[in-house]
């Protein structure tokens, strides 16, 4: 078992249920073939600093988990099928910083 | 113990002292490593508001020479840069 972090960018034109179906989608995914979830990190709607497919912003969600080779498989397979995606990775650590959100201060200072 | 004491106590020569004007001065300008030592910051390809400072206008990764990153630093910075740029970060 190993330590791996995914990141997925939707669509920007995509409705809220339609997102929480996509995360649900990829935290069965992970359960499924045994894997741990260790966090699930949503940081919203961000800019690109590039058009990605004609597309100027996309919603980012970030998954913290413990699995083998074969999930990692399964999320790939899926993610360049999924049509709701613009981009994905996956990046491997040997340890995982769970209390560092690089992405938190940005989102909460839209909300006020 | 000499030797080991001139290589820290290197003080900037008279220019008068030198043999002829081309001769390089032996206390070199040198900078220590920013990315490198206990304090500091971790490179990670989330960490944009670090990565931003070793990219320059155009997107391109400095070279070291101008920005006196240590080496074994440098390989890391372009391989989280590189995965930034996947994402759309930078």
């Amino acid at each position: 078992m190993n330590f791996y972090e995914h990141t997925l960018i939707a669509k920007q034109d995509i409705s809220t249920a339609e997102l929480e179906k996509i995360e649900k989608k990829y935290n069965d995914i992970i359960t499924k073939t045994d894997g741990k979830i260790i966090k699930v990190e949503k940081w919203g709607l961000l800019n690109f600093a590039k058009k990605i497919k004609a597309y100027n912003k996309g919603f980012y969600i970030h998954y913290k988990f413990e699995a083998e080779n074969k999930t990692l498989e399964e999320i790939n397979k899926n993610s360049v099928i999924d049509n709701s995606l613009l981009r994905h990775l996956t990046v491997k650590y040997k340890k995982l910083d769970t209390e560092t959100e690089y992405f938190k201060e940005t989102n909460e200072k839209k909300k006020q | 113990m000499k030797r080991k004491n001139n290589k820290f106590n290197k003080r900037p020569q008279n220019p008068l002292n030198k043999l002829s004007l081309f001769q390089k001065s032996d206390s070199r300008f040198s900078k220590k490593c920013p990315l490198s030592g206990k304090e500091a910051p971790t490179i990670d390809y989330k960490n944009i508001k670090l990565l931003k400072r070793y990219v320059s206008d155009t997107d391109k990764i400095m070279p070291s020479r101008i920005t006196s990153v240590s080496q074994s630093k440098q390989r890391k910075l372009t391989s989280e840069i590189k995965k930034a740029k996947i994402l759309g970060l930078i």
